[in-house]
């Protein structure tokens, strides 16, 4: 299976043409990390984008004055995406990602590249945001169900 | 290409994060499943969100296995 074929099974690519998934494919660094590793930290800079290939992370809140106990908010796996905030946003990170699987695979997507793929291609573009969108609220819709 | 299953794990009585995941198969209830390093048996299984393209969405919820 191609790194292609691949992307087409995440859903932020869902809906892309073949073409277009060669496009990001074209932009895909791929990363093998170990158990603990820190792939961002809360608060600092970000420029990358992230797809779990394979593995688990934790997503945790650091301590602030406002929450003084660091909690894990959710673990990703296979096929999710995380870091799409600080990339369209420009803010810092919103959260600290560890990997806890014994080691975790990714597909790193700079900034730069990644967003000049959205603004050359309009079907790109579109479909990708949408499907960014989709997937901020499918984590917003399982934050509401961890808290029922 | 076959379905491919997004689904929000969610552990019943708190403590525990959940997970997000893509599965290949849809998740029955009995079923067990491993979230990390624990192991979870499968309670509930509801559509979250209409599919879409070849993804369909699902709220699982899970109990630790002994509880």
């Amino acid at each position: 299976m191609t790194l292609s074929d691949r992307l087409s099974q995440v859903e932020l690519f869902e809906g892309l043409e073949p073409d277009e998934l060669d496009q990001i494919a074209a932009i895909c660094e791929e990363r093998t990390l170990s158990s603990g590793h820190v792939v961002a930290k809360q608060g600092d800079a970000g420029d990358e984008l992230y797809i779990i290939w394979e593995g688990l992370v934790e997503v945790v809140h650091e301590e602030t004055p406002e929450d003084p106990a660091p909690r894990t908010v959710v673990n990703l796996g296979q096929g999710q995406v995380f870091g799409e905030m600080a990339l369209v946003d420009f803010g810092p990170r919103s959260a600290t990602v560890r990997v806890i699987s014994e080691k975790a695979i990714l597909q790193a997507i700079p900034r730069e590249a990644f967003l000049e793929a959205c603004e050359s291609h309009n079907h790109l573009g579109y479909a990708v945001m949408r499907n960014m969108a989709a997937d901020l609220s499918f984590k917003l819709r399982h934050q509401h169900l961890i808290g029922r | 290409m076959s379905t491919i299953f997004k689904v929000s794990y969610v552990v019943q009585g708190g403590g525990h994060p959940g997970a997000i995941v893509n599965e290949d198969k849809k998740p029955e209830v009995g079923q067990r499943v491993t979230l990390g390093s624990k192991e979870f048996e499968v309670v509930e299984v509801v559509d979250l969100m209409p599919a879409r393209g070849d993804f369909s969405f699902l709220h699982v919820t899970v109990k630790a296995i002994g509880n």
